[in-house]
């Protein structure tokens, strides 16, 4: 009776589409974009919000360029997560600061510090 | 005004949140806009904005639909109306109140999904309650603490929804520990509700709902159920179906903790249910008329197998369950002692035989009353090792108790019995378990020197008389009663045995040794006399195997015959040539001889001739007659003061030789059962028997029960040798410390002496005259202080 009984168990796709608001779009494994908070509630299927309904999101803050590396990033964490003596991820230093505010709006804040720390190290 | 926009295009999207129309909406517009607001430090109007909505949502539309809930059915007493009744509408109303507050909750979730950018940077940094929590408050203050109109209120109590929720919760969980079937995954939700909520803003644990509010009223609700439902059993049930129902009933209680409740509750509930069934009903189980005392008596193990798991979950000790079983333990003895104690009234040879005969069955009961606890051990108590402890205290206790001093004689008689005769069927296991048996008897007894002292005595009888079955089995024996009770305890036991091998060797060089004198004396060679000798130590043998009991025995020389005192004048220059110095008494108390008797016809070839096998007293006895003319006869002091006999020993065997019919060797005059000192005696020239070999057995010369006045003898005897070990025991104990107070030398005395329980005042008394033989002296300034002289 509640509304996550109500929902049919549909199972749930493999790969999401996160588009920029420049239009860039990429396609990600869910498992990996879940890596995100602000992205894994948004997609929640419990919550039955649109893009959880349609498996897309739209981001209307970010750009092009700065989502891939999210996208990047967020495969990087999920490759590497938890291990040690991983290779760097290389930020380029014009997009860095774009990057740090995406991480923040995204609510996986270790982009930014690690960016920033790689991007001081480069 | 960008705020006004925002907010309005949140709110909107909040009302179709609340309205389960989410389809549309897009997570990424909202948490864009929260976003920004928050980045443009509109975070705190965001909040008190949000705040509103909720609250205003909740009373206005939530709170109506919850308040319809509230039936007559549920708010009436609850004796008005029916149990299904109240059931149904209580169902009703718990479901209504857990979908709406789930219906909040999810919508919570999902509000603060949203809005996760003002809790993370507002809220974390002002330190205030996040979107989610303070969404349950809201819930709390508007939904749950709604004033409910109630008839049944005139308490002075308000009725909330919350009183009602918890009420209706309690109504429910009574309604099934009275066999009612009701919906435990709707209670489980509820339960999951009030754990959601705390009852102030302070959110830990013990101030959730559940804790703070729900709990303490489960609880006492159910002291409350507990205190009626034991009072009636107690009154309409026996002990082992309430040890049942209070079983059951802690079982059902864990498993609504788990599937009903929260399984925080688990520990509290059942020391409520243990606290209310079993801590203070107890006592009055234990004692009912179908308690402990019944369950022993008719070998209830499940029953007393649950009594003992329930006390030990209320007393680690379980110490009324160990008193009850104590107390039957040592009331059972007692009926037992008194059994065996009760055909005492007077003493002549029947009821001696009765008395063994008790002794015997005594010994048996003990042993099965030893079984039937055993098994109660083993399968009701779990082999507790404290309980075992406790139980062997009470064996202990009235095995020992003191109107009842026989325990070491009656043990040492049931082994003489096994020994003798019921040994003889036996396969080896069962032997052994015998002689097991009789040990674990032994481990009660406290004054193991007494118990050393009858052994000793009974087994004397056995290796001369020759009665043992066998010498393994009396081995074995000596062998576990070494491993019981320590060395010590068996040297001398053991030596008896040694005297015993030696005589044997001894017997058979000494035959030899005459043979060659007979060859060389025509004297000796006529009478050919075989003797057998057992060569006894004096101090390992028990004293009064001699004395027999006679006072009149005071090392007085028997007259033996000359052909006998020839023959034991040959042995004592042979045994003198062997061992020099040591010193040879006769005694002839406990010896037997074979002799050939004939009995004289008219025609000398058709003389009858017999076997007879009589003991030493007997034939010299009947070597009086043998030199006596035909037809004279022996006055029974002529007797007396032809062979020196002791008086009992002389009255006794002249019985067995003219009173018992079958072994008639001598005639009496005047003829009757008794031997009086006037009495004559003559040949039985007409003695007829169909047995070429008879055995005279001299009257009550087994082992036996001992009469009252054997018995104190032995205890004086027993005093005296228990004086001797005392007093070595305190030079030891002196010897080394040289110094000590009254109270120490007092205590490590009594550590030292294990094989029977002294006496404080015996020792007190040895102490004395150990100072006045001047080993021991008082310490001139401080007279508690002893000092030992070298």
């Amino acid at each position: 009776m509640t509304m996550m009984e109500k929902e049919p168990q549909q199972p749930l796709s493999e790969w999401v589409t996160l588009i920029s608001h420049d239009e860039f779009t990429f396609h990600i494994l869910r498992s990996s974009a879940n890596l995100s908070g602000t992205i894994r509630r948004m997609l929640d299927p419990k919550s039955g919000f649109k893009e959880s309904v349609t498996g897309v999101c739209h981001f209307e803050n970010i750009s092009g360029t700065v989502l891939e590396k999210v996208c990047e990033y967020l495969y990087y964490k999920d490759r590497y997560q938890g291990m040690t003596n991983v290779p760097d991820l290389e930020i380029a230093p014009e997009v860095s600061l774009e990057l740090a505010l995406a991480a923040d709006y995204l609510d996986c804040r270790a982009v930014a510090c690690e960016g920033i720390m790689i991007n001081v190290l480069i | 005004m960008d705020f006004a926009k925002t907010w309005s295009s949140l709110e909107s999207s909040f009302r179709q949140i609340h309205t389960k129309e989410t389809s549309e909406i897009s997570f990424e517009e909202l948490y864009r806009g929260a976003y920004r607001l928050v980045l443009r430090k509109k975070g705190e109007e965001l909040y008190h904005r949000v705040v509103k909505f909720e609250e205003k949502w909740l009373s206005l539309d939530v709170r109506a639909q919850v308040v319809t809930l509230v039936s007559p059915e549920l708010v009436a007493a609850s004796n008005s109306t029916s149990i299904v009744e109240r059931r149904f509408a209580g169902e009703r109303f718990l479901k209504g109140v857990k979908q709406q507050w789930s219906n909040h909750e999810a919508c919570m979730v999902m509000l603060s999904d949203v809005l996760l950018y003002l809790d993370r940077v507002y809220c974390i940094d002002k330190s205030i309650p996040t979107v989610y929590s303070i969404g349950m408050r809201l819930f709390r203050d508007e939904i749950l603490k709604c004033p409910v109109a109630s008839a049944a209120a005139n308490d002075g109590t308000d009725q909330t929804i919350l009183t009602l929720v918890i009420q209706t919760m309690l109504d429910h969980i009574k309604m099934e520990r009275e066999g009612d079937v009701i919906d435990k995954t709707l209670l489980k939700s509820c339960t999951h509700m009030l754990e959601g909520m705390h009852i102030d803003n302070i959110e830990t644990d013990e101030y959730r709902l559940y804790n703070y509010r729900f709990e303490p009223h489960f609880l006492q609700a159910s002291r409350d159920f507990y205190a009626a439902e034991s009072e009636r059993m107690l009154r309409d049930s026996d002990a082992g179906a309430y040890c049942r129902q209070a079983k059951k009933r802690l079982v059902e209680e864990i498993d609504r903790c788990k599937s009903t409740l929260s399984e925080a509750t688990m520990g509290r509930i059942e020391r409520v249910v243990l606290g209310e069934l079993i801590e203070q009903k107890l006592p009055e189980l234990i004692l009912m008329d179908t308690g402990v005392v019944y369950m022993i008596d008719n070998d209830r193990l499940e029953e007393l197998g649950l009594i003992y798991e329930l006390s030990g979950k209320v007393d680690d000790d379980k110490k009324e369950l160990v008193k009850a079983v104590q107390s039957r333990i040592v009331e059972l003895g007692k009926e037992i002692n008194q059994t065996a104690m009760s055909p005492n009234a007077n003493t002549d040879g029947n009821t001696l035989v009765q008395q063994t005969a008790a002794a015997i069955r005594w010994v048996e009961d003990v042993l099965s009353l030893k079984d039937k606890f055993d098994n109660i051990w083993a399968q009701a108590f779990n082999k507790d090792p404290r309980m075992q402890t406790e139980m062997t205290k009470s064996f202990t206790e009235f095995i020992n108790m003191i109107n009842f001093n026989r325990g070491s004689e009656y043990i040492s008689l049931f082994i003489d019995q096994n020994m003798k005769k019921d040994m003889k069927d036996k396969s080896d296991a069962e032997v052994d378990s015998v002689l097991d048996k009789a040990i674990t008897l032994l481990r009660f007894i406290l004054d193991k020197d007494m118990f050393e002292r009858y052994y000793k005595r009974h087994l004397s009888k056995r290796l001369l008389l020759g009665r043992s079955i066998s010498l393994d089995v009396e081995k074995q024996m000596i062998g576990k009663m070494k491993i019981e009770l320590g060395n010590t305890f068996t040297t001398k036991i053991e030596a008896m045995f040694r005297d015993m091998t030696t005589s044997t060797e001894l017997t058979s060089s000494f035959r030899h040794h005459m043979s060659e004198i007979r060859a060389n004396d025509p004297e000796m060679s006529a009478r050919p006399i075989d003797l057998t000798v057992n060569i006894l130590t004096s101090q390992v043998w028990p004293q009064e195997l001699a004395n027999n009991s006679n006072e009149d025995y005071e090392h007085r020389t028997i007259i033996y015959p000359y052909d006998i005192r020839k023959l034991t004048e040959y042995f004592t220059l042979f045994y003198a040539g062997k061992h020099n110095g040591r010193k040879l008494t006769w005694q002839p108390a406990m010896g037997t001889a074979d002799i050939k008797a004939r009995f004289p016809t008219k025609d000398a070839s058709k003389d009858r001739v017999h076997d007879l096998n009589v003991s030493t007293y007997a034939m010299i006895i009947l070597y009086l007659f043998n030199e006596l003319p035909a037809g004279e006869s022996l006055s029974f002091e002529d007797i007396q003061s032809r062979t020196n006999i002791p008086e009992g020993d002389l009255v006794r065997n002249l019985q067995s030789l003219a009173c018992a019919s079958r072994t008639r060797i001598l005639l009496k005059s005047p003829a009757s059962k008794d031997v009086n000192p006037t009495d004559k005696f003559t040949f039985n020239v007409g003695f007829k028997s169909n047995y070429t070999r008879i055995k005279v057995n001299v009257v009550a010369s087994g082992n036996r029960v001992e009469t009252d006045r054997e018995r104190l003898k032995t205890e004086q005897k027993n005093d005296e040798s228990r004086s001797f070990m005392c007093e070595a025991a305190i030079v030891r104990i002196m010897k080394q410390r040289k110094r000590l107070s009254h109270q120490q030398l007092l205590s490590e005395t009594l550590a030292q002496l294990t094989h029977f329980k002294p006496d404080v005042a015996m020792i007190k008394a040895r102490i004395e005259t150990l100072i006045e033989r001047e080993y021991l002296q008082r310490d001139e300034r401080d007279s508690t202080m002893y000092e030992y002289l070298a």
